[in-house]
């Protein structure tokens, strides 16, 4: 086809990303805006090794050309994801959006990306040479920019399958309440077992260009039984007063912050 | 020989251009299929959804060889089904269809809800019915006349 | 109900719903089978700057740059003054400004060739805030009793100011116009518009010709709440000099972000209050209403009047003081949205009225209730409400639906916890009809009726079908009065080569007045009816005897024949960490008189209460600090979707108005009216009151809720 590749395999994919300069398309719902002129599609929606949603004895594995539709279906997909995706945008959006996609374009308003960073999730990348695995966090440079590789094509989300039972906390807030990009979305993810908070994570968008999760916070919280949580709850939500920054924008710092900050002491209370 | 083949409302096709191409504009410009309205341009506003493969989405944000061995569905095609039928009875009888713009892809949506959810409740309509804006109705006629297609058009999804 | 209240099948369901209407974009050739090209504008990107020099690049064969010197007439839109030009004179006034026009048979060269335009410019400072415009457009005064003496004899003095902002009225089918020339050298325009006859004097002085030279058609229409009232004009006239210059068919359709951005909104407003309450009642208004024109005039006169008209709301006040000014700034034009001026006038008066008895310690309900106009009373223009006022009635409706009274004094209780709730009541009116004498001595609107040999009779008038459905309630009447089945009537959309001059499609006025028009013509057809032979009949407007004459330089007499009035209440559900408000319910009773078809007023009262909670809620639009409007997409100019107000429920009252068909009175602008100020109020009610949070602008957003609630805590 004119401008564009359509393979059918993974391993055809791999070889037209390596050898050709092509944009990867998984569900076009952001590419298509712009449509860039003098783009060249590598259409992934039809390669069927993308599109499964797998388990192992580590993780949940979310094939890049998964759409949010599909996850929902599915039994294997968290309910914490689950609950951030049925609320993108609104049913054809979801049809046709798709989790490489949500993490390969660089937004910082991707709610899927979110619950990733949320749940310590990791990227799948593979390209001819090989396959690299990195962690949400190292992959999600900043706005519009991935750690991803000219010749490589994401190949799945894998969530932490021992985190996928965690008792969990997710808000989005958004313009309206369908086909709303998020202004502030918070996920949070904790683990308490015998009275003992074994995990715990909080993470926010919405900040203006990054994700943010503080594991340094985290640490301060990890370990502690459920009864010095609670004594410390202020110390822990000053914290993250004082950690969270926020970029300007077309919806005010101001609003953003005290709105996360919100979100954050009603995760804080609801844990224990 | 190069071209993208497809099926467009039972037919198939094989289009010459840009794999890049907006499904919407080429449904419109190359197949004539003017029932797709374009609102936005940005798969903000449902005007141009089509189904494929039974399945909603917005034309805009789709290039047009990702359709490539699919199944596209207009309105063109759809509206002499008897589920079609039920559904424009339906709208009828509550004058649901005001300046008419955004209604092909108000009743692909529906037909897509209904497919999946044959006895949606009045908020699965909502929900249904989210991602195609209507400025004209307050949306109750619409949701109205879907949830009356589902009782009278009972067993044809 | 009468019978002509029982729904019918809108004529053009079928079409439209099995996608065969044919809009303006959807032409791939003329009639004529001519191939059209595609007209783009060359918009400026300053809000105020002297065009120096213009540089177009060779054109390719059979594309033609259009710019003013291609106008055969005069390059002055014809709209209520003569400032707005078709393409820009020597200076750019406002973003967006149309400089000039490349037409071409293909889009994709059309934009190559206007991004290489280069157009040099000495950049000027813009006028951008209202508060201290140097220009008014118009200034108006009026008033009736005292003021002065009202406020030296007050208890106590109120005095606030209200602030609204751009909406945009958002019809899904963007604008567009197209022109073919025709032999003879007339020029045919059509497309998405509401009148016809507006487009057809401004193509004509643009070309300067006469009317025999001009004809109008308007294209099934999607949509326009009064955004296609004006600009189609100007559009119609910029296709018609560049298919005049190509001598070929142009056709010019904007695309999403050119019409959020650069086509007419409501007026951004800020109203100044003072009212002066004695013994528990207000004594004395003094309104001083200044509406954001943008950089030319278009219909702010209009528009102005109505707001300042309706700026004491439904309220018997004996001293009223009222000034109106309509102020340049160098930002896009704002023109007709439904409600017309009036939906800012009575957000300020109706959340005025709520404070000033949250202040009293009055529930706001029952002290609006005490000031209600009743029949006979003054309006504020010292006309008369000559029929009976249903507002207590209406009330009562809304009451019952929304368990108002009781959860009104309810949610005023001290609220604790993340999610507080507040309902909110708001009462209006909206004039039926054009403004003051506008209809007798302007629009002197003309109908038709033509009956062919086989039985079948045709509708000639001149207001379009936007959606509201005239083509079916206009065949409804006079099939009515002929006793003919519906199929046997029909009304196509309007031709200015075919039709009389009906006057424009505005002001809620299509019904009431047009169609009062055809069925006296039904009834004269019917008298003089003969088998098997063409006949036609004509109406002409007649102002009814009761009116007392308005004189619009005193601002006095009767503004408005009658009245069509709402009562509304919103209940919600505000989210304090967050500052969304979930609506709970939104409740109407609207008395629009006789509806002419249910099922086609239900749908308006919806379509317009809905668009009234955008307005109050989530539809921001702003400019920044040079003059350009950010919110030019659909995922920044929020519209609600069908999760967004998922309990909408709306009641019709009727109160028959004598001189309407069957009853009818104006009723496609009043549902938008009310929600606003009630909306305001519930989450105002819902923050605990105006005396801790007094809420006075409108949009009002969740990061608006916020910013007030952290108020609190410093």
């Amino acid at each position: 086809m004119v401008n564009g590749y359509k393979p059918t395999t993974l391993k055809e994919a791999l070889s037209i990303r390596a050898g050709e300069k092509v944009i990867p398309y998984a569900g076009g719902t952001d590419l298509m805006v712009q449509n860039p002129k003098e783009a060249v599609y590598l259409f992934l929606n039809d390669i069927e090794e993308l599109r499964e949603i797998k388990e192992d004895d580590k993780y949940i594995r979310i094939g890049a050309a998964v759409t949010f539709t599909e996850a929902l279906s599915s039994d294997l997909v968290p309910a914490l994801m689950k609950e951030a995706v049925s609320r993108i945008a609104a049913p054809a959006i979801r049809n046709a959006g798709t989790f490489g996609g949500n993490i390969g374009n660089g937004s910082d308003k991707a709610d899927s990306v979110l619950v990733e960073f949320a749940m310590g999730a990791s990227v799948r990348l593979l390209s001819e040479k090989g396959e690299r695995i990195l962690p949400v966090r190292e992959f999600c440079i900043s706005r519009r920019v991935t750690a991803i590789r000219d010749d490589e094509l994401i190949a799945e989300i894998l969530l932490p399958k021992d985190k996928c039972s965690y008792s969990y906390y997710y808000q989005k807030v958004g313009g309206r309440n369908a086909l709303a990009i998020s202004r502030v979305a918070f996920a949070g993810a904790y683990d308490v077992r015998d009275g003992v908070i074994r995990d715990f994570s909080a993470a926010v968008l919405g900040s203006g260009g990054v994700f943010q999760r503080y594991k340094e916070i985290e640490d301060l919280i990890i370990g502690k039984t459920v009864d010095e949580f609670k004594a410390n709850r202020d110390a822990y939500l000053s914290a993250y007063g004082e950690k969270l920054t926020f970029a300007r924008g077309r919806v005010s710092a101001e609003y953003r912050k005290t709105v996360v900050l919100n979100l954050i002491r009603d995760y804080l209370e609801s844990v224990g | 020989m190069n071209g993208i083949r497809f099926r467009l409302n039972g037919k198939d096709v094989c289009y010459e251009g840009s794999a890049t191409d907006r499904l919407l504009d080429v449904l419109r410009d190359t197949y004539d299929m003017k029932s797709v309205k374009c609102g936005c341009k940005e798969g903000e506003c449902g005007a141009c959804a089509v189904l494929i493969d039974s399945v909603l989405y917005n034309s805009c944000c789709v290039a047009v060889g990702a359709v490539e061995a699919h199944e596209i569905l207009t309105v063109e095609g759809f509206k002499e089904t008897e589920q079609f039928k039920a559904l424009s009875k339906a709208f009828a009888e509550l004058s649901a269809v005001q300046c008419g713009f955004c209604i092909p892809g108000m009743v692909l949506a529906s037909q897509a809800l209904l497919m999946k959810n044959p006895h949606p409740t009045k908020e699965q309509v909502q929900e249904g019915l989210s991602g195609n804006l209507c400025r004209c109705t307050g949306y109750n006629a619409i949701v109205n006349a879907v949830l009356n297609a589902s009782k009278e058009g009972d067993g044809l999804w | 109900m009468k019978d002509i209240c029982k729904s019918v099948v809108k004529k053009d369901h079928d079409p439209k719903i099995k996608g065969e209407t044919r809009y303006l974009v959807d032409y791939n050739l003329t009639d004529k089978g001519e191939r059209i090209l595609c007209g783009k504008l060359l918009h400026s990107p300053y809000a105020k700057a002297r065009v120096l020099s213009v540089t177009v690049p060779d054109l390719p064969e059979g594309y033609f740059y259009i710019d003013k010197t291609d106008i055969p007439g005069d390059n002055n839109v014809n709209i209520v003054l003569d400032d707005t030009p078709v393409f820009c004179r020597d200076t750019v006034e406002y973003i967006g400004e149309p400089i000039a026009m490349v037409a071409g048979p293909d889009e994709k060269e059309v934009d190559r060739i206007l991004s290489e335009i280069k157009v040099e410019f000495e950049e000027l400072a813009p006028e951008l805030d209202i508060r201290n415009g140097t220009k008014n457009f118009f200034e108006y005064e009026f008033g009736h009793g005292d003021v002065e003496k009202a406020f030296r004899e007050a208890d106590k003095i109120y005095e606030e100011e209200y602030l609204t902002g751009y909406q945009d009225q958002t019809y899904l089918e963007p604008q567009g116009m197209m022109a073919e020339p025709e032999e003879n050298g007339v020029m045919y325009v059509h497309g998405s518009l509401q009148c016809a006859y507006y487009v057809h004097g401004a193509v004509m002085r643009a070309l300067g010709v006469d009317a025999s030279k001009v004809h109008i058609f308007q294209d099934p229409t999607g949509g326009g709440f009064g955004g296609k009232e004006d600009f189609p004009s100007i559009i119609g006239c910029q296709v018609a000099v560049a298919a005049k210059k190509a001598n070929a068919p142009v056709r010019c359709v904007f695309d999403r972000r050119e019409d959020l951005e650069f086509t007419p909104k409501r007026h951004p407003s800020l109203c100044r209050y003072k009212v002066a309450v004695k013994d528990g009642r207000v004594t004395g208004a003094d309104c001083e209403v200044i509406f954001n024109a943008g950089a030319y005039s278009t219909l702010s006169a209009v528009v102005l009047q109505r707001g300042i008209i309706a700026a004491i709301g439904v309220y018997d006040i004996e001293n009223v003081h009222v000034t109106g000014k309509a102020v340049k700034t160098n930002t896009n034009p704002c023109g007709a949205y439904r409600g017309f001026g009036a939906p800012q006038t009575f957000f300020a008066m109706e959340t005025m009225m709520s404070h000033i008895a949250q202040d009293l310690g009055e529930d706001s309900i029952e002290f609006k209730e005490r000031h209600f106009v009743k029949q006979g009373d003054t309006t504020s223009t010292s006309g008369r409400y000559h029929f009976p006022v249903p507002l207590p009635r209406m009330l009562a409706q809304v009451d019952e639906m929304a368990d108002l009274r009781r959860k009104h004094k309810e949610y005023m209780k001290a609220q604790t916890g993340r999610y507080r709730r507040g309902i909110g009541f708001s009462a209006v009116f909206h004039g039926a009809g054009f403004t003051g004498s506008g209809e007798r001595d302007f629009i002197k609107a003309t109908a038709k009726l033509r009956k062919y040999k086989d039985g079948t009779v045709e509708v000639l008038a001149s207001n379009g079908d936007i959606g509201q459905g005239v083509r079916t309630t206009f065949p409804k009447i006079v099939a009515h009065e002929l006793n003919l089945p519906l199929e046997k009537v029909y009304y196509n959309h309007p031709d200015t080569a075919r039709v009389p001059d009906s006057g424009p499609t505005v002001a809620s006025r299509s019904l009431m007045i047009v169609g009062e028009l055809l069925r006296r013509a039904a009834i004269k057809l019917r008298t003089i009816w003969r088998d098997n032979e063409e006949q036609e009949v004509e109406e002409h407007y007649k102002e009814p005897d009761f009116m007392i004459p308005f004189y619009l330089d005193r601002f006095e007499g009767d503004a408005y024949p009658t009245y069509a009035w709402a009562v509304s209440a919103v209940e919600v559900e505000l989210d304090t960490y967050t500052g969304l408000s979930k609506i709970l319910g939104a409740y109407g009773s609207f008395d629009v008189g006789t509806p002419v078809d249910y099922n086609i007023v239900m749908g308006q009262m919806e379509g317009g209460f809905l668009q009234g909670l955008g307005y109050a809620s989530i539809e921001k639009m702003n400019y920044d600090n040079k003059g350009r409007i950010r919110n030019n997409s659909f995922t920044d100019y929020l519209i609600p979707t069908a999760m967004d107000v998922p309990n909408l429920q709306v009641k019709l009252y009727v109160e028959e108005y004598p001189d309407g068909p069957y009853g009818a009175k104006g009723a496609g602008e009043l549902p938008l009216v009310a929600p606003p100020a009630a909306y305001i109020e519930a989450v105002e009610q819902a923050m605990g009151g105006s005396k801790r949070h007094k809420l006075s602008f409108i949009p009002f957003s969740a990061e608006d809720v916020i910013h007030e609630l952290n108020k609190e805590v410093l």
